[in-house]
């Protein structure tokens, strides 16, 4: 598998303030322990199993590392603090301070740490240009030595390739991501409606929800990330693989391949007959809601969200018994290439100025053993880029069915909003929100994209 | 009488030494430094600065999201005038005297009530009212049968600022107000009295007595509001993050995206230069024409 780009997605942009809030888990374990069963609860405190080279035989680790990551949420951050915990129990000596921010925070908390020069060992990134940032600024350390063996075998190929620039890696993945239509399939059922396979079977089943007063595809378009995973998928479909590729570099993009106007037409014609309107003024999760209540049909979602179809996610019964999803379906007319699907792993990088390499590798290593890959899974219902690690056993169907998707992809096309250029990105987060409320067309948003590009590149020169 | 003796003068200077020392640390040396940030090119991501002298000036000049920022500001700031200092004069003299009792007291607390609500809770309150499909504010339009009216009102480069700024003043008003009302209890009532026993209504009382005794307070509300207008931020954030297509930035919001999104760290300076110009300006100018004014009876 191949990677068109790569980088971060925009999510719910709620923090105005720079998050510095430092959550310090100083917690040590009783120097005795080395391996204990993994536990498949939130927020419990035992210790996952690790059976994998390198977590147990290390020569005696002795420092103290800081680790930022992005995932405070209290859904999550146990997870987190408990594989600390463990690691922390099988190397006595060694303390790890968490420093937990949330999606929006670390943003703001890794540019300041960043010109300040006083970045964490180990810490959060994207996949894409936001990574490329820290590579180009000499903050991130080359693994490529490091990830090696057993280690990196362990991992899905296209998820190091995310994080791979110029032959060399920079990150170590944690997460898998991608991007499908979750549908309602008792109300497919319902109403006759099946399964579409192209971008016209899609817009007529639209018409077929809307005709029966359904909202066809619930839509909240806030911040304007939404709209742009809809460009991520749509680029690739009308715009050659090549010329895609060239475009997102800001050394060589010009966007002047007229599949960039066809896919925002396309994104048009779904937003008239599928989507819902006015939704810039509507966020994602209200979207969500619609969707979780019955009423609307489908919701284009990020497999990192699936947990929250589930009763154990919080969805009501009738309708996490009730869906499934698809991958936005191709034009018929596609003059780009359609076994891109839309995702990105996103990871962890090492600071190279760190006093402990050696104790924020082996951690890392630790991190992402197919025992603690599992227990993410089976926790917070995540996908892991270890290879075996989602089964029937620890998590829902639909998470195992993502796994296999994602495998027979040609590759993953990374969000659009940050694989770019950030004059790019803005020129279309900005483009698309204009062109749902009306005050641009497709043509205005070309030209302004290619303005961008034309700026970006006159930068990067 | 003899003067402040030396060891006096030296233990004034220590007592006053922290306070200057805080300031000088947290307050000026950043506006200094900020404004040195502004003269460069510079990523977080990136040790080098570039000098580029008054580069990043010009680019604010050019740039039309500053100038509808700048707008934004100045609408937000106009608006508040009216309604918040305006409509808080009136609110607090309806509530002096006209309202008796505990109902006053009530009456009170409700309209200060939104005041002490976090930002982030209001906003995410007014985006549910807001909403365009569920949202309380079209669903009244559709009661009232003017469909026509309904808007996405977070969700349209036209209305996006006019919805935030709308809920600044229902959350600012009563706060305003409390402070007429401070104000308004230290005129003597006499002066009312006799007021009336020369045959003023009201409204001339109000016009005569009560508006030239809170002319300080009044001054002092108009500062608070015109500055905070320029300095507004987490409203826009939280409802709207500046969008759609940045109809709804204020100098603020621009600022921080600037920053923190683009990487853009001198241009965010630059732009925080002129918020510092324009609210010192704006306060030194309010300051001046309220100076020696003050009214005795």
């Amino acid at each position: 598998m191949t990677a068109i780009a790569g980088t971060s997605r925009h999510r719910r942009t709620l923090a105005c303030l720079i998050a510095a809030t430092a959550i310090i888990v100083g917690a040590c374990g009783d120097g005795g322990a080395t391996t204990a069963p993994a536990s498949a609860e939130p927020g419990a405190t035992t210790q996952p199993a690790s059976a994998e080279p390198g977590a147990t035989t290390a020569p005696e680790l002795e420092g103290s590392i800081s680790f930022l990551h992005k995932y405070s949420d209290p859904r999550y951050a146990p997870y987190f603090e408990a594989v600390v915990a463990a690691y922390m129990a099988e190397h006595p000596k060694v303390q790890i301070e968490i420093q937990a921010e949330s999606d929006q925070g670390v943003k703001d908390k890794l540019r300041v740490l960043a010109a300040s020069n006083t970045l964490p060992d180990i810490y959060f990134s994207w996949a894409g240009d936001f990574t490329k940032k820290f590579v180009r600024g000499g903050l991130a350390k080359d693994l490529t030595g490091d990830v090696t063996g057993d280690w990196a075998a362990r991992f899905t190929p296209a998820a190091l390739e995310a994080y791979t620039y110029d032959g060399k890696l920079y990150g170590v993945p944690i997460t898998l991501d991608a991007k499908y239509m979750a549908y309602n399939t008792k109300l497919f059922a319902d109403n006759g409606v099946a399964v579409p396979t192209t971008l016209d079977e899609l817009l007529a089943a639209c018409d077929t929800f809307e005709a029966k007063g359904i909202e066809p595809i619930a839509f909240g378009n806030q911040y304007g990330w939404p709209a742009i995973h809809f460009m991520t998928q749509l680029n690739p479909y009308y715009v050659p693989a090549d010329t895609l590729q060239a475009d997102y570099d800001p050394a060589t993009g010009a966007f002047t391949d007229p599949g960039y106007g066809k896919a925002l037409d396309a994104f048009a014609e779904i937003n008239s007959r599928c989507l819902t309107q006015g939704a810039n003024g509507i966020s994602h999760e209200a979207a969500q809601a619609s969707f979780l209540a019955g009423k609307s049909a489908m919701h284009y979602i990020e497999a990192v969200e699936f947990f929250a179809l589930t009763e154990k996610g919080g969805a009501p019964a009738d309708l996490a018994n009730n869906w499934d999803f698809f991958m936005l379906p191709a034009p018929a007319d596609a003059t780009g290439d359609t076994g891109y699907l839309t995702g990105a792993p996103d990871g962890f990088l090492v600071n190279p100025a760190s006093e402990h390499l050696d104790i924020a590798l082996d951690f890392l290593d630790y991190l992402t053993t197919l025992d603690n890959a599992k227990k993410m899974v089976a926790d917070l219902g995540w996908l892991s880029p270890v290879q075996g690690s989602a089964t029937a056993d620890n998590t829902f169907p639909q998470n195992v069915q993502t796994i296999e998707d994602i495998a027979t992809a040609k590759g993953m096309a990374i969000w659009l909003d940050t694989v770019t250029h950030i004059d790019v990105a803005n020129a279309y987060l900005n483009g698309v929100q204009a062109m749902l409320d009306g005050t641009k067309g497709t043509a205005d948003v070309v030209a302004d994209v290619q303005a961008a590009a034309a700026s970006a590149k006159a930068a990067s020169e | 009488m003899t003067g402040t003796t030396r060891p006096g003068r030296w233990s004034m200077l220590l007592w006053v030494a922290p306070a200057v020392l805080l300031l000088v640390v947290f307050v000026y040396y950043p506006v200094v430094e900020n404004l040195r940030l502004s003269l460069y090119r510079w990523s977080p991501f990136s040790p080098r600065e570039v000098f580029v002298g008054l580069d990043n000036y010009a680019a604010l000049r050019a740039d039309p999201v500053f100038w509808s920022s700048l707008f934004n500001n100045a609408a937000y700031a106009a608006v508040s005038v009216v309604f918040q200092v305006g409509g808080g004069l009136v609110l607090a003299a309806v509530l002096e005297e006209l309202v008796r009792g505990r109902l006053k007291g009530i009456l009170r607390t409700i309209y200060f009530v939104p005041a002490v609500l976090s930002l982030t809770i209001t906003g995410l309150l007014f985006q549910f009212m807001y909403n365009p499909q569920i949202g309380l504010v079209n669903g009244l339009l559709d009661v009232l049968g003017l469909d026509a009216w309904k808007h996405s009102w977070l969700g349209e480069s036209a209305t996006a600022i006019w919805a935030i700024i709308a809920m600044s003043q229902w959350q600012s008003v009563g706060y305003v107000a409390v402070l007429f009302i401070v104000a308004m209890q230290r005129i003597p009532r006499e002066l009312y009295e006799a007021a009336y026993i020369d045959g003023a209504s009201r409204v001339q009382a109000f016009f005569k007595v009560t508006l030239p005794l809170v002319r300080e307070m009044t001054l002092l509300a108009m500062i608070i509001t015109v500055s905070g207008a320029f300095l507004v931020m987490n409203e826009v954030w939280v409802m709207t993050a500046g969008g759609p297509n940045n109809a709804s930035h204020t100098l603020g919001t621009w600022l921080y995206k600037s920053a923190f999104f683009n990487d853009q760290m001198g241009y965010a300076a630059a732009i925080a230069v002129v918020i510092f110009l324009i609210t010192m300006s704006a306060s030194i100018l309010q300051l001046f024409l309220g100076r020696g004014k003050a009214v005795q009876y």
